[in-house]
């Protein structure tokens, strides 16, 4: 019983536009959007060397990203009270 | 993780909430759906567009539940959780095998030699009730040991191969053809009642499968060519026992999908395209296709052209359409992950719902055939009449059936959110990259409904 094909990809795909500056990890070469993800990205899978600098970068990109998960949860939270009485009233009426 | 801290109250309290939330919506939608199936009987039940809007509700809804668990270690435990195996001994395999030969032959043989009607010939019983409804349910609720017990690799691996080098360039696209082809001859051909046909597909597929492996090689053959073990070694992805490095592992159903990344564009049309076969094979026994092909053949078109170019057709769309929401997903996220890096990763979220429509379509005639298969097997050459089968299936196993298809759906969302998590540094960015392949899932699940909810039509001008 094997299933040999189908494994992790070790080399992430990516591909940058030209006229685009991207945020570039120094460590495995990953490009990103916002400096923030890269911040986030650093701390999360080269925890083990950080700077004191790209630390406190992290923290600061983490919060942030706290804060906006926080909205997002909201929104999201009432996205699905609009859905359940959608469906409720729309029940109440049809059937 | 840095000095981020993880708060197991507040996480174990959201978890909570999350599954409480989630059996009330299953709840609901199962019950709902449940006293739906039969919407064409009875003329109290809710609309048709209802009905699909709450299947669609239900997935979008479990999606934005999903997207309120953001502990990162809690989504990486859920898929890494594991356990080793023993594994079964050299003796065992080599039974297992010799045992699958000799039912591939017996079942050739009956095939040609025994009665012509469907339901009493072992072969159709075998190939239809035992191997794809029970054996193909195995490699994704228990573990893909197809490679273990082909009788086709069996032999395949018994003779001398040349070794011819397999053209990389093709990849797994011959699989994907291989998978049109099989699903193809199975809709417009009587294939589950005619037993020499059957036998004549099966040598068929031997044959070939023999002359391919003999000149690429056997691994070359199945990796890329063979669409059943292509088929299995996905569904095999989703079991809960895998092997890594030669060893047996248990993980949770499901578990190692968000760490696989398909090979390439070959893989992704391959798993788009097990989910298209099932849709067709539906859809063209409603209402609305039985007017369509009526009137394109009025219209002086082959009937079987008709067919032929819906599938493919079909089968393009299903493709662009997920291309299309890895782009939007892509879009979303503001990445540099390519739209190919992400469709390969995303992809493996969608196996939970092929297979959880397997389940629903194929559970209730094993049951219902099951002794019909055990009276036959005793007499092969000489089947009772009218074999015995199950006289119906209790009332509540249409809400089981529905069970199945949501679970795989439910499945699917929370895959594609491990998937996520595992792609972007940014857990926003990981919930926004999700849109696309969540509305995917809306539109198929509204599609599948919509063709449960039709009354079955008899397809026009195909023999089956």
């Amino acid at each position: 019983m094997t299933d040999p094909t189908p494994t992790p990809d070790p080399n992430v795909d990516t591909h940058v536009p030209p006229d685009a500056t991207a945020h570039v990890c120094d460590r495995c070469g990953r490009p990103f959007v916002y400096e923030t993800h890269l911040a986030l990205h650093r701390g999360l899978d080269h925890a083990d060397d950080l700077t004191a600098e790209e630390r406190e970068a992290f923290e600061a990109a983490h919060e942030e990203e706290v804060a906006d998960l926080r909205r997002f949860r909201l929104l999201a939270l009432a996205a699905l009270v609009i859905l359940y009485f959608g469906f409720l009233m729309t029940y109440a009426v049809v059937t | 993780m840095g000095s981020v801290s993880l708060h197991p109250r507040h996480v174990g309290r959201t978890v909570l909430a999350l599954s409480l939330a989630l059996a009330a919506w299953t709840g609901v939608a199962a019950a709902h759906t449940g006293g739906l199936s039969g919407a064409t009987r009875d003329p109290l039940a809710v609309p048709t567009w209802l009905f699909l809007l709450t299947g669609g509700g239900v997935v979008g809804v479990s999606f934005l539940l999903a997207s309120f668990v953001t502990d990162r270690r809690l989504v990486a435990a859920v898929h890494d959780w594991g356990r080793r195996l023993p594994s079964p001994g050299r003796a065992l395999r080599i039974l297992a095998r010799v045992v699958a030969v000799g039912l591939l032959a017996l079942t050739v043989a009956v095939g040609y030699l025994g009665p012509a009607t469907g339901v009493r010939n072992l072969a159709v019983l075998v190939v239809w009730v035992a191997w794809w409804g029970g054996y193909v349910a195995s490699t994704y609720l228990f573990g893909n040991t197809w490679p273990a017990l082909s009788p086709f690799r069996a032999v395949a691996e018994s003779l001398p191969s040349l070794d011819r080098p397999y053209p990389d360039r093709l990849g797994a696209w011959p699989s994907v053809a291989g998978l049109l082809l099989l699903v193809w001859v199975e809709v417009v051909t009587p294939l589950a009642d005619d037993p020499r046909l059957l036998a004549t597909v099966l040598v068929i597929y031997t044959t070939v499968t023999l002359a391919g492996t003999v000149v690429v090689g056997v691994d070359d053959w199945f990796d890329n060519v063979d669409p059943l073990a292509h088929a299995f070694r996905l569904y095999g992805r989703l079991a809960p026992v895998g092997g890594d490095d030669g060893r047996l592992h248990l993980r949770l159903p499901g578990g190692a999908l968000p760490d696989t990344a398909l090979r390439g564009r070959d893989d992704v049309a391959f798993v788009v395209t097990l989910l298209f076969v099932t849709t067709y094979d539906g859809f063209v026994a409603t209402g609305l296709w039985a007017s369509v092909v009526r009137a394109v053949a009025g219209a002086g078109v082959p009937p079987l052209a008709v067919y032929f170019g819906a599938y493919l057709g079909g089968a393009g769309l299903f493709y662009l359409a997920y291309r299309v929401a890895s782009r939007v997903g892509r879009r979303r996220a503001e990445t540099y992950l390519s739209t190919d890096y992400l469709a390969r990763r995303f992809a493996p979220a969608l196996l939970p719902i092929a297979a959880g429509y397997h389940l629903a379509h194929n559970l209730g005639s094993v049951f219902v055939l099951a002794p019909t298969l055990a009276a036959v097997g005793a007499a092969p050459l000489s089947p009772p009449a009218s074999p015995p089968q199950l006289a119906g299936l209790p009332s509540w196993f249409g809400g089981l059936e529905l069970a199945f298809v949501l679970l795989g759906h439910l499945l699917a969302v929370w895959v594609a959110h491990a998937t996520a998590y595992d792609l972007f540094p940014s857990r926003l960015q990981a919930v926004r990259s999700q849109y696309g392949v969540t509305a995917v899932m809306v539109g198929y699940t509204m599609l599948s409904l919509w063709i449960v909810a039709e009354p079955y039509v008899t397809p026009p001008f195909i023999a089956s």
